[in-house]
């Protein structure tokens, strides 16, 4: 709770740091903000308090994912620093949507109350709509905002008339109650309660981008300040599958046999879009949205498994996923300068005679998104699998490899770019910074892949 | 602990060359460890003492780093150990960029294929079966020749399909596993699954391992990456990682899924023989002599693989004898037609002619690695392709029958092949062509004195895995 809070502060804080007109102390003191709440988290470990009439429970579960939300925020704000240089932003106001957006994340991880998961999505969601505009002369920035503000505000309706069905029928917002309610119907609930759940689970499918609630996720991906778009893509993305999770286990499992084959329809939409849709892209960062589609489709299957390691397994794929979209997308920026602007996957032809070393890297991350080993990637991906093969779930697996096999189609499709020989023009410009959180980030994808975690949550 | 080392000194030594980046001691130090790795491995076969290593590494999923081995993995063993210095050799004297990049990589196949020699754990088999993929990926994809984009691709797409087929059916084995799950080989062979669950379970590993020989119909990658891969690439490919298909393929299938090896075997046996023929007959009509040599092994291959089916003593021993005689052959092929195309710009056999009479000592020595490679008697290619055919025989005349077409079409292409490029007379744009040197020599020389000297005296190999051999055929019946 105390991180939560201060979370919230130290976004005030940098809020009001924007008068100073000093750009350079923003992210240090964002940064040096979120270790302090990276402290208090881990302080929080094992305790399970509660509060708000348990309408918040910080237990394991919430800590671990907000940890790792922290961390993959710490990294995004390093990268802001050198990303932020050469824009003339608002950058304060910047820092702080994020960190609002964050501690809307933190309430995604801990409500027990529909309530508080509603208050949570849109903490979250409102400063992203207008960060994904971040670029006020952008034409594709201003689309992008419109669109998921559109789109983010109707499913938000979709999500609080499911609430309100759900009460209706049920007359609480607290989850485990809400089990009991559903549990005691043997699956066979009366329509009402049914168009309510199922109301609420599209609200959360929209905002991990599961079909066929992905549209935005493409455009919105390609137009937002691409800082918006890697958070977006990692933070959001891990604190929507948390929220997904925690919905599911605390209230809704287990399913009415309808619902249950609805959201299988939905893993195997999410799959077969995500990396078919990613085949034909020529944008960096729409490939990117795909793919972020694609592992949606993975981690759902993981979540559908209902094995008792899935949230871990979760967990996990989220964090290693994160920590590889963080340099991947580092990396696309120094491109993008180097060609003068290009988002294209051409930009990367030739890059391994320029900088060899950052090749490498890319195609370590590369390797690690298509799930090949000895990355993380691939320990994710095995871990999903073993769950769901172990649940007996063959053929949706099988369907499963086989969009894994589309996946390395195109994450190779860079690297063969990547090795391709081509005179790069401009010169490529890594500042140290830069350059160290692409090894770091590297390197604990590798690490991660040989040392695999598993925590209790 | 001997076994880690094995498995160490390659990649520690490739990893060293990135620091040192001179030409003149990268490709000396990578041949030096080679030599000694191979040293070493034939210390452990002459001292046969039973050398395991084990180490927990993910507990929780039942994972661990566990080294063994046995007769089978010997032979394997054996044979990338014995390969790779002559690998490493080929890149001496020639012009390539990066090379301690390239060394680097190719120790790190080579470390990456003992690995899969000798993990004891279906994972950590596994995971080194697609590390042995990647390096061997970007050797082609840097190194290689005209196309490379495309066929690299295609290369990569099609072998890591049949990767992760291969690890659903690890993880679906793993979960058949009683108690605490486990991915070790030991549990997995102590499975009674039951028959209706092998026949399909065999297609899905099966597949892996029928990519990577590769039998007919999945050989559609091999041609066209044979011929454009560097020297090394074809010689990695052609003479190592084939041979990790066949490996598997003993390793997991027979054990694991016997009953769905009963069910099939007809239906691979079949398919293999196609393969011959249809390799064969290619290979025939074939002017590229690169690809006539691609198709060339995978007619043999193909044949390996109908006797890994028969399920008898003899087809079995002939098939891990000619597994070692294909490697040695196929690469001093490929390295010699790789030397043709140095020499003569060309690899089209319809513009090659005469040039014995300008090079009589690599016209010899390419002769008889042909012979080697069409199994005449007293080469080492006859023992191993005549037990293959003995086994195939005892199971039908028929499938002997048309197996036996390995030998007869093979001398057919292979002499045509020899006649079309070495005999007749010299073209015009061939009078500067010089000699073999030196390094050709010292390529070439060893590796057609393996072939002649297996062929004359083949015991030692069979004494490697003797004592493997009944336990496999009990085990598969």
């Amino acid at each position: 709770m105390s991180a939560l809070i201060f979370t919230i502060v130290l976004g005030i804080i940098v809020l009001y740091l924007g008068f100073a007109k000093n750009k350079a102390v923003l992210a240090p003191v964002a940064v040096a903000g979120l270790l302090i709440a990276l402290f208090l988290s881990i302080q929080d470990w094992g305790l399970g308090s509660k509060y708000f009439h348990d309408m918040i429970l910080f237990d394991n579960f919430s800590i671990a994912f907000n940890i790792s939300m922290i961390i993959i925020s710490i990294l995004i704000f390093l990268f802001g620093v050198d990303y932020y240089k050469t824009m003339e932003f608002h950058v304060a106001e910047h820092y702080a949507l994020m960190i609002f957006a964050l501690s809307g994340a933190f309430l995604m991880t801990s409500f027990s109350n529909l309530i508080m998961l509603f208050l949570g999505i849109e903490i979250l969601s409102i400063p992203l709509y207008v960060l994904a505009g971040g670029k006020k002369y952008s034409y594709r920035s201003n689309e992008a905002s419109f669109k998921y503000f559109m789109l983010g505000s109707f499913a938000t309706a979709i999500f609080l008339f499911g609430i309100a069905l759900v009460y209706g029928a049920s007359a609480t917002f607290y989850l485990p109650e809400i089990k009991i309610f559903i549990a005691q119907y043997h699956g066979h609930l009366p329509p009402m309660v049914l168009v309510g759940v199922l109301f609420i689970l599209i609200g959360v499918a929209f905002k991990v981008a599961a079909a066929p609630f992905h549209f935005w996720s493409p455009d919105v991906y390609e137009g937002a300040p691409t800082l918006v778009t890697v958070f977006m893509s990692t933070v959001v993305k891990t604190a929507g599958f948390a929220a997904f999770y925690r919905l599911l286990d605390m209230g809704l499992l287990p399913l009415p046999i309808p619902l249950e084959k609805a959201l299988w329809v939905m893993t195997g939409l999410t799959l077969f879009i995500g990396n078919l849709g990613a085949l034909k892209q020529t944008n960096f960062k729409r490939l990117l949205a795909y793919s972020s589609i694609s592992h949606s489709g993975f981690i759902m299957l993981a979540m559908l498994s209902q094995h008792s390691s899935s949230a871990s397994v979760i967990l996990y794929y989220t964090f290693v996923y994160s920590l590889a979209t963080v340099p991947m997308f580092i990396i696309f920026i120094l491109m993008k300068r180097a060609s003068g602007g290009h988002e294209e996957l051409f930009i990367f032809r030739g890059l391994f005679k320029a900088k060899p070393w950052i090749a490498v890297f890319l195609t370590i991350l590369m390797m690690s998104m298509a799930g090949i080993p000895p990355t993380s990637g691939f320990m994710a991906k095995y871990q999903v699998f073993v769950l769901s093969i172990s649940q007996g779930i063959l053929w949706t697996s099988i369907f499963a490899i086989l969009m894994a096999i589309i996946g390395i189609y195109y994450y190779f499709f860079v690297v063969r770019e990547v090795f391709t020989d081509h005179e790069q023009t401009n010169p490529i410009i890594v500042s140290k910074l830069n350059a160290a959180l692409i090894v770091v980030c590297s390197v604990a994808v590798v690490l991660l892949g040989i040392f695999v975690f598993r925590l209790p949550i | 602990m001997i076994l880690l080392i094995i498995l160490l000194i390659p990649i520690l030594t490739g990893l060293s060359l990135l620091f040192f980046r001179k030409t003149a001691i990268v490709r000396p130090l990578a041949l030096a460890s080679s030599v000694v790795n191979l040293l070493i491995t034939l210390g452990l076969i002459l001292s046969p003492s039973a050398s395991s290593y084990t180490q927990s590494w993910i507990n929780f999923m039942g994972i661990s780093f566990s080294l063994g081995f046995d007769g089978i993995s010997l032979v394997m063993l054996l044979l990338t150990n014995l390969l790779f210095p002559f690998i490493l050799l080929a890149g001496f004297n020639r012009e390539q960029r990066n090379v301690h990049i390239l060394n680097f990589l190719i120790l790190s196949t080579q470390s990456a294929l003992i690995g899969v020699f000798l993990a004891q754990n279906a994972f950590l088999f596994y995971i080194f079966w697609e590390l042995a993929l990647i390096p061997v990926y970007f050797i082609l994809l840097i190194w290689g020749g005209d196309g490379r984009r495309t066929i690299t691709f295609k290369f990569f797409i099609y072998t890591l399909t049949g990767s992760l087929f291969l690890l659903f059916g690890i993880i679906y084995l793993y979960q058949l596993t009683p108690g605490m799950h486990t991915t070790d080989f030991a549990a997995f062979n102590q499975l009674k699954i039951p028959a209706g669950t092998q026949n399909w379970l065999f297609w899905i590993l099966f597949i892996a391992f029928a990519i990577k020989m590769p039998v007919f119909p999945f050989h559609t990658w091999q041609p066209p990456t044979y011929n454009m891969a560097s020297t090394q690439g074809v010689m990695i490919l052609a003479g190592v990682m084939t041979k990790m298909g066949i490996y598997g393929a003993l390793r997991f299938l027979f054990p694991v899924v016997p009953l769905g090896i009963q069910y099939w075997q007809n239906t691979v046996i079949v398919l293999s023989l196609i393969g011959v023929v249809y390799a064969s007959v290619i290979a025939f009509r074939k002017s590229n002599l690169k690809m006539l040599i691609a198709f060339s092994s995978m007619a043999h291959i193909s044949l390996m693989v109908a006797a890994m089916f028969v399920l008898n003593t003899f087809a079995l021993q002939g098939l891990l004898f000619q597994a070692i005689s294909h490697g040695v052959t196929i690469v001093a092929l490929f390295y010699l037609a790789s030397l043709i195309k140095e020499k003569t710009g060309t690899i089209e056999l319809s513009q090659m002619g005469g040039i014995k009479l300008q090079a009589p000592n690599m016209a010899l020595l390419f002769l008889i690695v042909v012979l080697g490679s069409i199994a005449l008697p007293l080469t080492a290619g006859f023992v191993g392709e005549f037990l293959m055919i003995a086994g195939i025989f005892e199971q039908s005349i028929w499938y002997a029958a048309v197996g036996g077409l390995t030998m007869i079409l093979g001398a057919i292409y292979m002499l045509y092949a020899y006649q079309r490029a070495m005999l007749g007379d010299k073209k015009k744009v061939f009078e500067k062509i010089t000699d073999i040197g030196t390094l050709d020599y010292l390529i070439l020389i060893p590796l057609i004195v393996l072939i002649l000297g297996l062929g004359i005296y083949p015991q030692p190999i069979f004494n490697i895995f003797k004592p493997v051999m009944e336990a496999v055929i009990a085990m598969a019946h």
